[in-house]
C-alpha cells in the first residue's frame, strides 16, 4: 500500500538572484512499512524533499500525495492539521518541549488530538517501554542524554499513530553506541507497528540498516536501491 | 495543557521573569496604594463634612441663603419635618437656627455663624461631640446658669481663649512624646511663662532652638504646650427678629477640633432655646431643617423625592452644598482609572520586551511546534497566556502587598502633619486612613488581565509569522 506519492516534485527557491533547484523533478513512492533512507551530499536536497513530504513545504512543480491528500490542495492552516494527524517528525537536536516530562513530551501530539486520557496514558505508557525509558516519565529532556531524549522524540512521532515518520539526520548527534540503540528501536517499531521510516543521513550506520536507499544528487534521484539488510 | 505548557514556559528564565513580575508588583502597588490614600483623604472629607457640618440634606427657606435675614424662617417647619419623616431613607429630623453675627473677647473679634441646636437630637445625628479637645470642659454641660456655646479651635485661637504656656505637665508630656532632653533643657528658660498668641510663644522657643530642632519639633511644642482656661467667655452680638442689635456673653463649653479651619472659625454651637429667647425666635421655628439619610449612596434617589414633596422650599443635598467635594470625588474617580491605565501602559511594555525576548529565543522550539501540528490559535493561546501570567502574578501580588499595607496603614494611620496646615485649611485631614472599595480590585483584575493580553499580541503575532522549515533551520 501505497502511503507516499511524489510525481514529478520540483522545488526551486530564489533566496538570491540565482535560481536553485533544491529538489528537480523527484518521481517516487513509499509503500507501508518502508523502512528507507536518504542519502546524498549536503545540498543534494534530501532535507528539501523530507520537508516537501511532510507538508512543511510546497513544491513549486509536482504533486504529492500522502494517505489520499494533494498536499498543494491544502490552506496553510490544513497543512498544520494534516502534519498532526498524518506525519511523525524526528529531528537532529531532538526538539522536545523542555518544560515538559519525557511522558509529557510523548503524548504531547496525541493531546493536540485530544485522545481520551487513559487512551493517552496506555499509549505513551506502551511506547515509553519500547523505547527502553519505562523509568524516565517524570524526566525533563535537560536530565536526558542526547540519545535518549532522541528515543523519546521517536515515541513523540510515533505515539499518534502516524502515516509515516520523517527523521532528518537522527543519528548525527548521538555516539555511535546511542545511534545503534536508537536504529534498534526503529527498527523494532518499523516491524512491530508496520511504521513507515523516511530518513535523510550522512550516517554510514543508518544506511547499513536501511531496506531502501534512495541517492539523491543535485536534488535529482540517482538511485534507488532496495536491499534486504536487517541491520 | 497548553495552558500548562504556557505556565511553565512563564518560569523558563526565572530571573527574567521575577523581574517583570516585581515591576508589576511594585507599579500596581503604587498605583494602588496612592490612590487608597488619595481616596481616604476624600472618604474623610466627605464624612467629615456629612457628618460634623452638612448632614445630607437640607431644606431652607427660599430666600435663606441669599439673604441670611433672620425672619427667612421655614414657613410651615412642622409640615416639612414630617414629610421629612415620612421620605423612605431618612433616619433624623432636626432643625437648626442660624444667625449671623460676632464673636469677641477682649482680644479680638470675629464674624461668625451663630447656630442654635438641638444638643441632645444633635449628638445623635453628628459626631461633633465626640470632636471635642479633651482638656476643654464638654460638648453641653448641665451648666444652666449661663449662656453656653461649643466653638471651634481654630476661632478660639483667633479670640485668644487659647493660650501657651510651658508647664512642667507639658515639659513632661515632651519627653513622654520622644523629645530628647537637650532640648527640653533649652525650652526650660520658658517654663511658666504665658503667650497670649501662638506667633509670641512660637517666636520665644524658635529663639532657643537649632533650625534643625525647631524643625523636628515645632509642632510637638505647639501641641503640647497650650492651655485653656475653664469657663472662658466669649461675647456673641447679632440682629433679633424685630432687626435690633441684641447679643449676650456665652460661657464656652468645649472646643472642638476638626479638619477643616474653615469650619471651625466660623461655626458656634448654642443651645436653639437660649438663641430663642435672645432673638425672639418662637418654638418650633426653624431657619433650616436637616434630615440624615440611611447611608451617603441615597442621596441622589432622596433628593428629587423631597423636592417634589416640599415645593415652596430650598432643598439641597451635601453634594450640591459642597459642590467642589462631590466633584473632587467623581474627579479623583476618573483619575483612578486614567492613573491606573497609564502605569499598566508602562509595565505593558516591559511585558512585550519579555514576551518578545522569549519567542526570539524559542524561534527553533515553536518552528518544531508548528512542523509537529500545533497550529496558529494554539501558539497564539499559548503566548498570550505567558504574557497574561506574567502580569497577573505581578498583578495579585501588587494588590495583595497593595490590601496588607493598606489594611495597616488603614488602621494606624499616615501621619501627613508636617503638611496639615495647608490641607486643613481645605477642610483635608492631616492623618489619612487608606481605604479602597473591593470593586476597584475587580477593575482592576480585568484592567491587569487587558494589560497582559495587549502586551502579548506583537510578541504573539511574530511567532506566528515564523515559518517552521526556517526556524527549525535555525538550528
Amino acid at each position: 500500500m501505497k502511503v507516499v506519492e511524489i510525481n514529478d516534485v520540483s522545488k526551486t527557491y530564489h533566496d538570491t538572484e540565482v535560481e536553485v533547484k533544491a529538489v528537480d523533478g523527484v518521481t517516487l513512492s513509499f509503500e507501508k512499512g518502508d523502512f528507507a533512507v536518504v542519502v546524498g551530499p549536503s545540498g543534494s536536497g534530501k532535507t528539501t524533499l523530507l520537508n516537501l513530504i511532510g507538508g512543511l513545504d510546497q513544491p513549486t512543480g509536482g504533486e504529492i500525495i500522502v494517505a489520499g491528500h494533494r498536499l498543494s490542495e491544502l490552506r496553510p492552516s490544513e497543512l498544520i492539521d494534516f502534519r498532526m494527524e498524518h506525519v511523525g517528525f524526528v529531528f537532529q537536536s531532538y526538539n522536545l518541549i523542555p518544560v515538559l516530562t519525557a511522558a509529557e513530551n510523548v503524548g504531547f501530539i496525541m493531546n493536540l488530538q485530544k485522545w481520551p486520557k487513559e487512551k493517552r496514558k496506555a499509549r505513551t505508557d506502551e511506547l515509553m517501554q519500547s523505547v527502553g525509558l519505562a523509568d524516565r516519565h517524570n524526566s525533563r529532556p535537560s536530565q536526558l542524554s542526547g540519545g535518549q531524549q532522541q528515543r523519546v522524540a521517536v515515541a513523540r512521532a510515533l505515539a499518534p499513530r502516524p502515516e509515516f515518520i520523517l527523521a532528518d539526520e537522527p543519528t548525527a548527534n548521538l555516539d555511535s553506541k546511542s545511534a545503534e540503540t536508537l536504529l534498534d528501536i526503529m527498527e523494532k517499531l518499523n516491524r512491530e507497528e508496520q511504521m513507515t521510516f523516511i530518513f535523510s543521513t550522512h550516517d554510514i550506520r543508518v544506511m547499513k540498516r536501511a531496506r531502501r536507499v534512495i541517492t539523491l544528487e543535485d536534488g535529482r534521484v540517482v538511485s534507488d536501491e532496495r536491499t534486504n539488510s536487517d541491520g | 495543557m497548553i495552558t500548562s505548557i504556557a505556565w511553565k514556559n512563564v518560569w523558563r528564565n526565572k530571573t527574567r521573569s521575577l523581574t517583570v513580575i516585581a515591576a508589576v508588583t511594585i507599579g500596581v502597588f503604587a498605583g494602588v496604594f496612592s490612590m487608597a490614600a488619595i481616596n481616604s483623604s476624600i472618604v474623610q472629607r466627605i464624612d467629615a463634612a456629612v457628618n460634623e457640618e452638612l448632614s445630607h440634606i437640607q431644606v431652607n427657606n427660599n430666600d435663606f441663603r441669599s439673604s441670611s435675614d433672620i425672619r427667612d424662617m421655614i414657613i410651615d417647619p412642622s409640615a416639612v419635618i414630617s414629610a421629612l419623616e415620612k421620605t423612605e431613607g431618612i433616619t433624623e429630623v432636626t432643625g437648626r437656627i442660624i444667625v449671623r453675627g460676632i464673636a469677641s473677647t477682649s482680644a479680638g473679634s470675629t464674624g461668625v455663624e451663630i447656630t442654635g441646636i438641638d444638643t441632645e437630637k444633635e449628638k445623635q445625628m453628628f459626631t461633633i461631640d465626640r470632636k471635642l479637645i479633651p482638656g476643654t470642659g464638654s460638648y453641653f454641660g448641665s451648666d444652666t446658669k449661663f449662656n453656653t456655646a461649643f466653638i471651634g479651635e481654630k476661632l478660639a485661637r483667633e479670640l485668644n481663649i487659647i493660650r501657651y504656656i510651658l508647664t512642667e505637665e507639658a515639659l513632661s508630656g515632651l519627653e513622654a512624646e520622644g523629645v530628647p532632653l537637650t532640648v527640653i533643657e533649652k525650652l526650660r528658660p520658658l517654663e511658666g511663662q504665658r503667650f497670649t498668641t501662638e506667633k509670641k510663644f512660637s517666636a520665644a522657643y524658635s529663639e532657643l532652638l537649632s533650625a534643625k530642632e525647631l524643625k523636628k519639633y515645632d509642632l510637638k511644642i505647639k501641641e503640647t504646650a497650650w492651655s485653656y482656661r475653664e469657663g472662658s467667655r466669649i461675647i456673641l452680638t447679632f440682629l433679633d427678629m424685630n432687626n435690633n442689635q441684641t447679643g449676650a456673653a456665652f460661657r464656652i463649653s468645649g472646643i472642638f477640633r476638626t479638619n477643616n479651619d474653615l469650619f471651625e472659625s466660623l461655626t458656634v454651637f448654642v443651645p436653639a432655646a437660649e438663641l430663642r429667647q435672645l432673638t425672639g425666635i418662637g418654638e418650633g421655628r426653624f431657619h433650616r431643617i436637616i434630615a440624615r439619610l440611611e447611608k451617603d449612596d441615597l442621596t441622589d434617589d432622596v433628593t428629587p423625592v423631597i423636592r417634589e414633596a416640599l415645593p415652596g422650599y430650598e432643598v439641597m443635598n451635601w453634594k450640591e452644598i459642597q459642590p467642589d467635594l462631590a466633584m473632587i470625588a467623581d474627579y479623583i474617580n476618573q483619575m483612578y482609572a486614567v492613573f491606573m491605565v497609564l502605569i499598566l501602559a508602562a509595565l505593558a511594555f516591559g511585558i512585550v520586551n519579555t514576551m518578545l525576548m522569549a519567542v526570539l529565543e524559542r524561534t527553533r522550539e515553536l518552528g518544531m511546534l508548528a512542523a509537529i501540528g500545533m497550529n496558529r490559535r494554539r501558539v497564539f493561546m499559548m503566548i498570550m497566556l505567558e504574557s497574561i501570567f506574567l502580569s497577573i502574578v505581578g498583578g495579585l501580588a501588587g494588590m495583595a502587598v497593595s490590601g496588607i499595607v493598606i489594611a495597616i496603614t488603614g488602621r494606624t494611620g499616615i501621619n501627613l502633619v508636617r503638611y496639615s496646615e495647608g490641607m486643613e485649611a481645605f477642610g483635608y485631614s492631616a492623618h489619612l486612613y487608606p481605604t479602597i472599595g473591593a470593586e476597584f480590585f475587580v477593575t482592576l483584575t480585568i484592567l491587569i488581565v487587558v494589560t497582559g493580553i495587549v502586551s502579548a499580541i506583537y510578541p504573539a503575532r511574530k511567532a506566528l509569522q515564523l515559518n517552521p522549515v526556517e526556524a527549525l533551520r535555525g538550528e
